[in-house]
């Protein structure tokens, strides 16, 4: 069963991402912040993580930045969920080494197609 | 300049000033007011966001549960498909639900911050100016609170940072 990585500062957000990948079959661990990310991610083997960008403590472009430094997670997709949805802040997110790009509120169905295609 | 010149810009300064502090407490009534409305809002809307969230938790572990005991080889969205497209249908609106939260602490924010910052502009205009003759005196007090203000609103837009919801773009992928 693949790991799935959730990190959000919104419960509610955290919650909903869990259950549409849960209901797929993915198993899902979840942080609050990026710097609780980070600490979950160098605990546990995780496939692929889904951040949000704007949180407290860290935010999404710098786990992702911290991530691509960790030997484990050179080549793990990780997909940047959130409203921030400008030009320049999806070039910042793919110059740190993000996989892709979304923005909320996220469609269940296509979440799921785009775990499913980044997963293979 | 004359002495009754002077006297006049003088009286017209201490005017200004005294509107510019009627001006900066009547606004923050107001905003007294809407930081109250803001809050009732947010009340009312976590109370049907949570007794959503209960339902769809309840329904949504059913779901999770029954479909890890379902075999590997059947395919599970047989059975719950149609439940499963009902609660992904939540999932969207659940979540703009908690956009709309967000939204609201980040405009209650704001209208604290601004409330601060006229308080502080207001007491500036205490004690009283020491020679009210001088009408460069009341022109630097007023100067002094329209600075506070004005650095109060800069501020503001710093630090409360609302979530953008883009609707044209909501749910948009770009894989790079």
């Amino acid at each position: 069963m693949k790991t799935i990585l959730a990190v959000d500062d919104s419960a509610t957000m955290r919650e909903m991402v869990a259950f549409v990948l849960e209901s797929a079959g993915y198993r899902v661990i979840e942080a609050e912040d990026g710097a609780h990310g980070l600490e979950r991610a160098s605990a546990t083997s995780c496939d692929l993580v889904i951040t949000d960008q704007n949180m407290p403590n860290m935010d999404g472009l710098t786990l992702v930045r911290s991530l691509r430094e960790l030997r484990e997670y050179k080549t793990v997709p990780i997909l940047l969920l959130t409203t921030e949805s400008s030009d320049t802040m999806k070039a910042q997110g793919r110059a740190a080494g993000a996989t892709g790009w979304l923005v909320k509120p996220f469609d269940p169905a296509t979440l799921l197609e785009v775990v499913q295609k980044v997963l293979r | 300049m004359t002495r009754q010149a002077k006297g006049s810009d003088a009286t017209d300064a201490a005017e200004a000033a005294d509107l510019l502090v009627t001006v900066a407490t009547t606004l923050n009534e107001r905003l007294a007011v809407t930081a109250e409305e803001l809050a009732r809002s947010q009340v009312l809307l976590r109370e049907a966001s949570d007794e959503l969230l209960t339902a769809f938790r309840g329904a949504a572990d059913r779901i999770v549960a029954a479909q890890k005991q379902t075999p590997a080889e059947e395919n599970p969205r047989a059975d719950y498909g149609v439940v499963l497209d009902h609660l992904y249908k939540a999932v969207q609106h659940l979540q703009s639900h908690d956009l709309v939260n967000q939204l609201i602490d980040a405009q209650k924010l704001r209208v604290d911050k601004m409330r601060e910052k006229l308080g502080e502009a207001i007491s500036l205009a205490v004690p009283p100016v020491a020679d009210p003759r001088q009408a460069e005196q009341w022109l630097e007090r007023s100067r002094a609170m329209l600075d506070c203000i004005v650095a109060g609103i800069r501020q503001i837009d710093e630090d409360a940072r609302p979530p953008r919801a883009d609707k044209q773009r909501a749910g948009s992928v770009d894989l790079f």
